[in-house]
Order: C-alpha cells, then structure tokens, then sequence
C-alpha cells in the first residue's frame, strides 16, 4: 500500500497519465499544469508544453500562476505569439489539450461563459478564452471539473464537444475528423464518450466514492462502463513529486488560503505592524 | 499620427494620458495577463476618463479597475477573471447586471486576429470556424451582424469565418524597456501585445527603465514597437505591479489576492479603488504607500534574478569597404588612386 494521498493529488496524476509521450500538450492553468510537470518528469520526457500565451517547450519549476507565466520556467524554447500557438492547433500540431468546466452537457459541450441570461447575467463567468477554439482543432482535449455542474442544457454554448452526438460533430464539417473531449475528469470519478453516440459514460470512480454519489449531481440516466473501475491508486513516487512540485496544489485552495493568510499576519506582527 | 523623431517623447503617466487618450476612445490594453500597464490603466481613471469601448485580449484586474471607476461603456474581450470564484463577483459583472456595460465576446484566437488584420491594414481576416456551432457565433453583442460574417473562399469554394479588423484609437502597453524614441523592447510571453500596439492609432508606451538606443541597436529581435509608431513613453519602475515583469519582478500573490477579495464586492473596490488608485498621486506615491503599509522587504521579495538570454552576435566581417590598408576590398585600390583613375577616364563631371 502506498502512502496515503489528498483529493487533488489524485486528480492530478490521473490528469498526467493522459499524456503520452512525444505528445504535443496545450496546459491550461491549475491542476492541468502540474500534470504536464509530473507527466513530462515521470512518463513522458519527450512530450512538448506548450501554453498559448506562445511560450513553447518550458519545464515548469514550481505550478504556473497563468497561461503567460514565464517565471515559473528557467527559460523555454520557442518564444511565439498567440496568433501562432492557435494556428499551429489549428493546422494539427497539438495532439492534446486541457481545458476546466463550468457547465457541461452529456455530449462533453462546454459553457464558460454565463450562468442564467447571457445579457444580464446571474454570474458572468470568464468566457472563451481560447477553450472554444481548443477543443475544435486539438486532437484530443481533456476536460476537467472541479466546481463545475452537469446540465441538460447549456445556459451559454461556449466550446463544442460532440454537439448532439453521434456523428454530428464530424458531419458538422468544422472541425478534423474525430477530434473533441476524450475524458472528463471530476472530483468522483472519470467519464469517457461512447465511440458511437458520443454520450458521456462513467468509466472510473475515485477511491470511496459510489455510483449513487456521481448519479446524484447528472441529471439525465448516466451510462456506466460495463467494466467500471476504480480509479488507480496514485504511487509513492507521483505523489512526492506533486507535493514536492506544487504543495498548494496538494493542500487545495481552502488550505491554502487559510495558511497564506496566516502566514501573512505572523509576519506583520513580527514587524510590528499590526 | 503625431509622432516624429524631433518631438521629446519622453513624459508622465499623466501627461501621456491627458494628451493621448481621450473620452470615447476605442482603447486597447496592450498586455497579455502578465506585465499590465497598471499605472497607465490607473491613471485614466484618476484622471476620469470615460465612455471608452474597451478591447482585451484577457482581462482581470485592469479591465475590473476600468470597470469599477466607470470609464467602459463598452467591453471586446474574449476573458475577464472573475474575484472569488463562483462565491465572488467582479466588476463586470457588476456592470453588466446593472445594464451600464455591454460585452461583445470572442475566443482569443478570433479576437487577436480582429488586431492582426487591424495591424496589417487589412479590412477584414478568416479566422477559425470551430465556433459557427456554439452561442459565440450565434449570440451577438454590440457588434450585431458585424461580429462574424461569413463569406465564400474565393479558391475552395467552402464557407469561411471573418472577423472585421480593429482599428482602436489608442493603446496602452507596459515593456520591460525602450529607449527615448520609443522604440519598446519586450519578451516572454509574447501573446498579443504586439499587433494590439501595432493596430492601434497612437500608442503610450510605459517601461520598467529607459536604456540607450545602443541597447535596443544591439538587440533588434526584442524590439515589438519601432519608434516611429510610439507618441509616448513614460518610465514607470513597478509600472505593473502586482502583475509581474519578466527580468524585473515577480508577481505579488498577496497583493492581488488582496485585490480579489477585495473586488468581489461594490463596497470591497470601491474600499481598495480609493486606497490604492485614487489614494495614490502616481507610482511613486503607490509604492511609498506600499512599502508603508507592508514593509520594503515584500516588493525586494519579488526581485527577479538574473537568468540572461545568451547574447546574439550581430557581428559581421568589416564594416567599412575600405580594409586596414586603405584599399577598397572589391577594387583593391586606395581612395586617391580611385579618384585618378575616375579623373583619367573623364568621369568626373564639374
């Protein structure tokens, strides 16, 4: 038995094991970027990161801040533009991407945008960014869900998933063959798209957590693998290397937050200051 | 453009903005998420600029500050952070449940292109299609029929996505440096800093130090804004905090944490707007009142060190046609025999 891991830890190193290597990887911000770091020190030392800011070829020292944080890297390879880094997605160099959830449908479509009228909004959240066209041209794109809900139906339709399933999403003509989300990642456990319908369908569950547990936040009848698994146990070595490499990753953002705060406040009244 | 080599360009953060940027502006924040020209973007607000439609490639603080003081009517932008996650809030959207702000959303790649075809003078530009079947395409802003057109590919037959160019008013962008002239030297992160300048009708560049022309000479490769292009440039050591700046400093987590928190609520920004933009004359003034408020050593903290970029020899063989014994290297001759010989063969006219 290996030793004993947190939450995130988990969703981390099942997030880095997607990475093949000799992959080309667009990292989004948090979770995903330290997946690219653990992936490319432990499995896949040939895989390029890339971020579309147009740092490309970087290894990351400690967790990124952002998708245009060159101070968490010692240098990188190739210094090109956004233009660039989404042409190059768009001509098919980027074989995989990363990219979080705030609504998602059973067809992994994507709402980044808004929650309730697109016009007057109950809460405007941040938008595209490059989501919507990420997930149209990387060959593969990896979803991950942390705070995010399942709906039936968008409030917004940011970022194309397999639209109304089945072959919708190749017949469209918009997008390369067969492209689009290829798992999503959440807090219970992970879903992959059936080959025909292109419906989500639960393939792994996290450690402790039931089928009623993940049946309870999807509001249509969830499809589950008929070989469901639960998801594998993370080993010593990825799970030094997380919590050496990104410890607030690790601790989560309420921990985090909270031993920030603290440590701000020890230091002021060591100044005197407050 | 108002820009020559004669002119001094070298002035203030309020000089530059009270001459350059005016009322109803379409204006364009330069900066990609990291090295925010945030003493520019504070300083329209204190001097109470308004009505603009604001272009943003990815926003969070910059564009929330704007917000927060009123200046935008009107927002271009693919990403706006928001404070606080979902328990939070923010400017924007703020403003936009109050109905004072509109939005017109883009993904990144179709909004940098707007610049891209602005920067090149093109009218128009294909972008990437994927959108045609989501709400990005299909929900319009301001913009109306003139978000996304479609057109026939001349070549292929197939339809095509355009966006039209953008052309705005004025820019404001923070560099690592520039010389007198303007001639603005970045690196890093490239993102979309140079075509949002480059699109833009008169650009106000602020940098962490002004550096001799030999400098920017010597390295033209850093160079994302020739001087010709550039109506001011304001040096503004900190010009970005608490966003980051590659060479320079890092960013400073705590404080924007602080920023965050504080601006997920009306009365939080309203509480750090007043301490910190409208509190504080200028940079100088913000860092004075930071270094008292928490101590020197947490800006020395986030001091980058020196990583250098391996120098490029720029070098050549000779640069004079003449070699060390005074003879043309072509012609093997000296300057004097060149002009007898020019003399005897009756080429020289009177």
């Amino acid at each position: 038995m290996s030793k004993k891991y947190t939450l995130n830890e988990l969703l981390i190193i099942t997030c880095a094991k997607e990475i093949k290597d000799y992959e080309n990887v667009i990292l989004g911000v948090g979770l995903p970027t330290t997946a690219g770091a653990l992936a490319k020190a432990l499995y896949a030392p040939h895989t390029t990161l890339m971020m579309e800011s147009g740092i490309i070829d970087f290894e990351p020292l400690i967790p990124l801040n952002h998708i245009a944080d060159a101070h968490s890297c010692r240098g990188f390879s190739y210094a090109t533009d956004l233009f660039s880094a989404f042409t190059m997605t768009y001509r098919g160099f980027v074989d995989v991407c990363f990219l979080g959830v705030g609504q998602v449908d059973k067809y992994g479509n994507l709402n980044t945008t808004c929650i309730g009228d697109y016009y007057k909004p109950d809460l405007r959240l941040p938008g595209s960014g490059g989501a919507a066209d990420f997930i149209s041209y990387a060959k593969r794109t990896i979803l991950t869900m942390r705070g995010g809900q399942f709906v039936e139906k968008l409030d917004y339709f940011t970022s194309p998933g397999y639209l109304e399933g089945g072959e919708s999403r190749n017949g469209s003509g918009l997008f390369p063959k067969d492209s689009g989300p290829s798992m999503l990642l959440t807090t219970k456990g992970v879903f992959r798209f059936d080959n025909e319908t292109k419906e989500m369908y639960l393939d792994k569950i996290h450690p402790g957590v039931t089928v009623n547990d993940v049946k309870k936040d999807i509001p249509w009848d969830l499809k589950i693998s008929s070989n469901l698994t639960t998801t594998e146990r993370p080993t010593d070595r990825e799970i030094d290397f997380v919590r050496y490499f990104a410890p607030v990753e690790s601790a989560g953002r309420e921990l985090m937050m909270e031993l920030a705060v603290t440590s701000v406040f020890n230091h002021a009244q060591e100044r005197g200051k407050m | 453009m108002e820009s020559s080599a004669i002119e001094n360009k070298v002035m203030s953060a309020r000089e530059a903005i009270n001459r350059f940027v005016n009322d109803n502006d379409e204006l364009i924040i330069g900066n990609y998420t990291v090295g925010t020209c945030c003493e520019l973007v504070y300083e329209i607000v204190r001097q109470k600029k308004k009505g603009f439609t604001l272009y943003s490639q990815s926003g969070i603080l910059d564009v929330d500050v704007l917000v927060n003081a009123g200046c935008i009517d009107r927002l271009v932008s693919t990403y706006v952070l928001r404070s606080g996650g979902k328990k939070g809030g923010g400017a924007v959207e703020r403003a936009m449940r109050a109905g004072t702000l509109e939005w017109e959303d883009y993904t990144n790649f179709n909004y940098n292109a707007r610049l891209v075809a602005g920067m090149h003078g093109f009218s128009f530009i294909q972008v990437l299609e994927g959108v045609m079947a989501t709400d990005l395409f299909k929900k319009r802003g301001f913009m109306g029929e003139d978000k996304y057109r479609v057109i026939q590919c001349p070549y292929t037959g197939k339809d095509i996505l355009t966006v039209p160019a953008a052309n705005p008013d004025v820019c404001i962008v923070h560099v690592q440096r520039a010389d007198r002239d303007g001639n603005a030297q970045y690196w890093g992160a490239m993102g979309s800093v140079a075509a949002a300048a480059l699109c833009s009708k008169r650009i106000i560049v602020s940098c962490e130090e002004i550096v001799e022309h030999d400098v920017i000479k010597s390295s033209p490769h850093l160079t994302i804004i020739p001087s010709y292009r550039v109506n001011a440039v304001v040096e503004i050591p900190w010009g970005a905090h608490p966003t980051e700046v590659l060479g320079y400093y890092n960013l400073d987590r705590f404080f924007y944490g602080m920023f965050m928190m504080s601006n997920a609520t009306e009365e939080g920004a309203r509480a750090w707007m007043d301490e910190w933009v409208y509190g504080c004359k200028d940079r100088e003034a913000y860092i004075d009142h930071y270094a008292q408020k928490f101590g020197s050593g947490m800006l020395d903290k986030l001091k980058a060190r020196a990583f250098f970029s391996a120098p490029a020899n720029y070098g050549s063989a000779f640069i004079s046609s003449w070699d060390e014994n005074g003879r043309e290297r072509t012609m093997g001759i000296t300057l004097e025999t060149l002009e007898k010989t020019m003399e005897e063969r009756g080429m020289l006219c009177e």
